[in-house]
């Protein structure tokens, strides 16, 4: 069994049934899921900002850091594995994009981060059939390839599902 | 269950953590001093042979990746500049404190010394960004020491994290330092604000430990510097770098608007910024350590 660990910026995929995709601490950042029943094929981004136009060099060097970049790259991915390129038939899911308490409109980038996602997702005709997005605690997220089943635990909080 | 700790307990804790090293201490001396040149830190580090070997080896990492390699100490404070400096000598003299596991709060060991750091690389990012009036330096090692209290209370609250994020859940006024009030006594700013008495650290630095959650109590003279680091501490966490189970459970203060200036797109370079330079440090501090 192997474990793909995706750090701050990645974007991974398998379709080997033992493996386990997962990324620790999500707080601000989002972590999108792709899921395909067809070829049985998890593909995660460990997004942190909204928005490539920043830092044009970070996203050509890391796509998975930013939502703009994030997500055309990771279907690239998971098209080598045979899914659909623009995501046909995916199952789409969201997790993470916590926000400080009483954070003001400059401070939230875990909402900013979700928007912008969906904004994108939504261009190829996508959309999240489940989300655990948004309160102030952080989020570890583990995916089982074998069974898609998605585990997130938080300090001091029984484990759940998504 | 958790047992509160006494006024005297709390002495006892901090009268047992081992003191800085006389450079360390000098330094921060040095770095809260508005007006002090590098040739100051220079010739401290210079009169202290394990520091100055330690800032070479730091130098000559890879993380620098410099093609020569660099055999002056005065070339290499230069090179590293004096928060890393800072990093060194408080890593080496308090890093058993700062590399402590807290399991009270579920934090693995390091967890603390890598919130620590990314903490006072945002402060200092949120300076040059905000482009506000207050020394990149300061800002750097107040974000680095702002947490210590953590190191004294976690034994404390060990077993507690079920509680704590139960008493924070409940009611939406209370943050993750009630919760520690209630479960042992002493939030962890008013713990490290005993041990920065006892380490007869600047005025500036001991505000920013007991004030980084409530910027507007600091003394009216630091309370940029503690707002900078209010910052710093949040996006630290933002990123997904706190220390366990208290990570986003704290309030921003938004009045920090009223001293320092940061718009979206400049929150996101600091973010960003913060990623690239913690790798570099992190690396840098950590591949350094051990004699070769
Ligand atoms: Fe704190
Ligand atoms: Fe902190």
């Amino acid at each position: 069994m192997g474990q793909i660990i995706l750090g701050v910026g990645d974007y991974g995929a398998s379709n080997s049934p033992g493996d386990v995709v997962k990324t620790f601490a999500l707080g601000s950042c989002v972590s999108v899921i792709f899921l395909d029943p067809k070829s049985r094929t998890v593909g995660m981004a460990h997004i942190a900002l909204p928005d490539s136009s920043i830092n044009k060099a970070k996203a050509a060097e890391k796509p998975g850091y930013f939502a703009d970049t994030a997500i055309p790259a990771l279907l690239t991915k998971m098209s080598k594995f045979g899914c659909d390129k623009r995501g046909k038939g995916m199952i789409v899911k969201l997790c993470g994009g916590a926000n400080v308490m009483d954070t003001n409109d400059t401070f939230q980038i875990g909402k900013r981060n979700a928007l912008a996602i969906k904004k994108i997702l939504w261009s190829y005709g996508m959309g999240a059939i489940a989300e655990d997005l948004g309160k102030n605690f952080s989020r570890t997220v583990s995916i089982s390839v074998a069974a898609g089943q998605i585990t997130l635990s938080s300090p001091g909080k029984p484990n759940w599902q998504l | 269950m958790t047992k509160k700790i006494s006024h005297e307990e709390l002495q006892k804790i901090v009268t047992s953590v081992p003191m800085l090293s006389a450079s360390a201490s000098q330094l921060l001396q040095l770095t809260a001093k508005e007006d002090h040149d590098l040739i100051d830190v220079i010739n401290l580090v210079r009169n202290d042979a394990n520091l100055t070997a330690r800032v070479l080896k730091v130098v000559n990492s890879a993380a620098f990746s410099l093609v020569n390699k660099v055999t002056s100490i005065d070339r290499a404070i230069s090179y590293l500049g004096e928060r890393i400096i800072v990093s060194i000598a408080i890593g080496d003299c308090a890093g058993k404190l700062f590399q402590k596991e807290l399991s009270g709060y579920e934090a693995a060991g390091g967890d603390l010394w890598k919130h620590d750091l990314r903490t006072a690389i945002a402060s200092r990012e949120v300076v040059f960004q905000s482009g506000v009036d207050l020394n990149p330096a300061l800002a750097f090692t107040a974000g680095l020491l702002h947490d210590i209290g953590k190191a004294l209370i976690s034994d404390y609250l060990q077993g507690s994290v079920i509680d704590a994020v139960e008493i924070v859940s409940a009611e939406e006024e209370l943050n993750y330092l009630d919760a520690e009030e209630i479960l042992v006594g002493f939030d962890h700013t008013q713990a490290g604000y005993e041990l920065a008495k006892a380490w007869q650290l600047p005025e500036e630095l001991a505000e920013v430990i007991r004030h980084h959650h409530n910027p507007a109590n600091a003394k009216e003279e630091y309370r940029l510097l503690v707002y900078a680091v209010h910052l710093g501490d949040n996006i630290a966490m933002m990123g997904g770098f706190g220390t366990g189970s208290d990570s986003m459970r704290y309030k921003l203060d938004n009045n920090y608007k009223n001293y320092i200036n940061i718009t979206p797109n400049s929150l996101a370079t600091v973010m960003l910024n913060v990623d690239i330079e913690f790798e570099k440090l992190e690396s840098s501090l950590n591949n350094s350590g051990d004699e070769t």
